[in-house]
């Protein structure tokens, strides 16, 4: 069941209706109002003339009475009234006026005389002698101004209607094609066109407000299924390596026997366990970015933790023969998550460690600004060159030459995901040899 | 020990099943929640090993069910590839530990081991004696043979965390949680050179290595 209302034709046809109702309800109302304050207008003459007969006619009673209607009658004076003067019998004793006289005194509205039809407004009035006077003046202005304010209003009316039913069909029609527009553009997306986007006519209305806010979410939307496109080819690109390798392991296991064999199904247990950290990785990521871990963080000692995990790692740095400096501001808080951070220092630390040659120094300070504690970690290593530092960051990301090392490529995007739960960000400065800084929200 | 296993899935079930016989632990099989918690309520088990995911009643709830019950049997909680909230969730629910599949039947023995040691009842001990070695876990001293060892803290939580687990095998990532509170595994070896740092600090002076590397399992105290 279709509701007129719930369409923009049929709501603006609807308020339109409801303004020309309203219109022929006010001219209604003017024109009886109109109407009526002049019968009041010609009842008022009436009364005046009478008045003024009676008492120009004074003591000379009926007769002198009767020669005043004659002079008036004769005199055309006044053209649109009309006397009758009858004695006791009913005689008449003068007046022009061709009509017979009400029985009743008083204000009579609607006194036929004429051959044509016409119609006056009359008061009758019973003299002392028992004669009686009619005065009646004609409604000829009345039915007149009646028609031209009828005329008037419904010419006006008939304009609105047309306005009303106009302005509904065009306001509809406008937002219907607006409307279309939209719909053609979803459903090419629908259709799988995904870079289509709401068209824009640059009014800056309402309708390019709702368009913007569709297509920044369309961006959105496109940039997420670009992620995940992204994410879901780099990982059948990234295990197709390590599970055919799993694969060679174990057919080589089948073909051998005795130590070889064991050292080929030790090989492939540990392909397999390389397979399942890059999936515990990608997924440890996918957690963080979701943002649900922020409800467990804590507030920490950041100084502690970073201590701790360079502590940690000093041994490591002195056996591969790297120097490393921190310079540790103590005393800052913030609110996190210690084992997502303390990865986060680890993963930087793995990879100065890994991706640089012995000799190399990495440097590691943990400062504060007004709103973040700064972390950065920087070497004098060989870098990586400026074209690959924007990617280093996303997923499965390894450098052309970090191809040969081992690892995934998803410790850097991890760094950055750990950032952005906190209120940061990760960030590679330009800086000869390779810098990493983290920003925290403080 | 007795243990009782509520997995929902035959592989997983076997495996543990056949290792654990194998050790020599009696065991009891449940593939359902609600069984699972009739018999862990039912009969008394030294180690219960469930898993998160489970037809019925969920492994969390029956846990939760269990724990409402006064009962504090250990419990060894499994799940699929974990989540961080997991892990939490799970310790939170009552589990003493936490293993995520598919894990090294060496590691589930190696913690399983640790859990039947919780459910004595224990009083932290202010020293401990294993073989030569006596360490002081209040005035933080070791000594080896009579002899002083001077350790970093590090050093010295490693240590510790392996004379309280003397005489069963502690593996890598029961050293990474506990020592260093990591739920990751670096790339770094940073257990292997703090553990070579420990050694050669315990062994200098000493013809026999303190600490047990067991293969493919993880590490131990020599008590002898």
């Amino acid at each position: 069941m279709p509701r007129p209302w719930k369409t923009t034709f049929g709501l603006t046809a609807l308020v339109s209706l409801a303004f020309v109702l309203a219109t022929l309800v006010i001219g209604l109302l003017a024109y009886a109002l109109t109407h009526e304050a002049m019968e009041v207008q010609l009842d008022h003459r009436t009364a005046t003339e009478t008045s003024a007969l009676l008492e120009r006619a004074g003591a000379g009673g009926t007769p002198a009475l009767a020669e005043l209607i004659h002079q008036r009658d004769a005199g055309h004076s006044t053209a649109s009234l009309g006397y009758i003067l009858v004695d006791p019998q009913g005689r008449r004793l003068a007046g022009a006026l061709d009509a017979q006289i009400p029985a009743k005194a008083g204000y009579f509205e609607l006194l036929h005389y004429g051959k044509d039809g016409a119609i006056a407004q009359a008061l009758i009035t019973d003299l002392p002698d028992g004669s009686r006077l009619l005065v009646a003046a004609d409604r000829t202005v009345i039915d007149e101004m009646d028609i031209t304010i009828l005329k008037l209003f419904s010419a006006s009316f008939a304009a609105m209607l047309l306005l009303a039913v106009g302005g509904a069909w065009t306001v509809g029609a406008v937002t219907r094609s607006r409307l279309r527009r939209f719909d053609d553009a979803a459903q090419a997306i629908i259709g799988g066109d995904l870079t289509q986007r709401m068209p824009l006519d640059g009014s800056d209305n309402e309708f390019d407000g709702v368009a913007k806010s569709l297509n920044h979410m369309l961006d959105r939307n496109a940039a997420l299924v670009e992620n995940l496109r992204q994410v879901s080819s780099d990982v059948a690109h990234d295990l197709r390596t390590p599970l055919t390798r799993l694969n060679n392991r174990l057919d080589e296991a089948l073909a051998f026997s005795g130590d070889k064999r064991t050292r080929a199904i030790e090989a492939a247990i540990a392909e397999s366990h390389e397979l399942l950290e890059v999936f515990s990785a990608i997924l440890r990521i996918s957690e963080i970015e979701a943002g649900t871990l922020k409800r467990d963080f804590q507030e920490l000692a950041l100084g502690d933790l970073v201590e701790d995990v360079v502590e940690t790692y000093a041994p490591d740095f002195e056996l591969s023969g790297h120097a490393l400096h921190s310079t540790i501001h103590m005393g800052l808080r913030i609110r996190g998550d210690a084992r997502l951070l303390s990865q986060l220092i680890t993963n930087l630390l793995d990879n100065a460690l890994r991706h640089t040659p012995a000799g190399t120094t990495v440097a590691l300070n943990l400062t504060a600004s007004e709103a973040f504690v700064i972390l950065e970690v920087c070497d004098d290593g060989p870098g990586v060159p400026a074209t690959e530092r924007d990617r280093l960051f996303s997923r499965f990301t390894r450098t052309e030459a970090s191809r040969t090392t081992d690892g995934h490529g998803l410790g850097l995007a991890l760094v950055s995901a750990v950032a952005q739960i906190h209120g940061g960000c990760a960030t590679v400065l330009d800086k000869p040899g390779f810098a990493v800084e983290v920003r925290l929200a403080r | 020990m007795h243990i009782l296993i509520i997995e929902d899935d035959g592989e997983t079930r076997e495996f543990l099943s056949r290792g654990l016989k194998e050790v020599g632990h009696a065991v009891t099989l449940v593939e359902e929640g609600r069984e699972g918690l009739f018999q862990a309520t039912d009969s008394n088990y030294d180690a219960i090993i469930v898993d998160r995911m489970l037809p019925g009643l969920d492994g969390l709830s029956l846990l939760k069910m269990l724990r409402a019950t006064g009962d504090l049997t250990p419990v060894l909680m499994l799940t699929a590839i974990g989540r961080i909230a997991d892990r939490v969730e799970g310790l939170e629910a009552g589990a003493d530990d936490y293993l995520v599949k598919p894990f090294a039947f060496s590691e589930l023995l190696a913690r399983l081991n640790a859990l039947g040691r919780r459910q004595a009842p224990q009083v932290e001990q202010s020293r401990l004696t294993v073989g030569d070695i006596d360490i002081d876990f209040h005035r933080r001293t070791v000594h080896r043979g009579g002899k002083k060892v001077i350790l970093q803290p590090r050093e010295f939580s490693l240590l510790a965390e392996l004379m309280r687990n003397s005489h069963r095998v502690v593996t890598r990532t029961m050293l990474l949680e506990r020592v260093w509170d990591f739920d990751f595994e670096p790339k770094t070896n940073i257990v292997e050179t703090h553990l070579s740092r420990l050694r050669s600090k315990l062994n200098a002076g000493f013809d026999v290595d303190a600490i047990e590397t067991v293969r493919g399992a993880g590490y131990m105290i020599r008590s002898n």
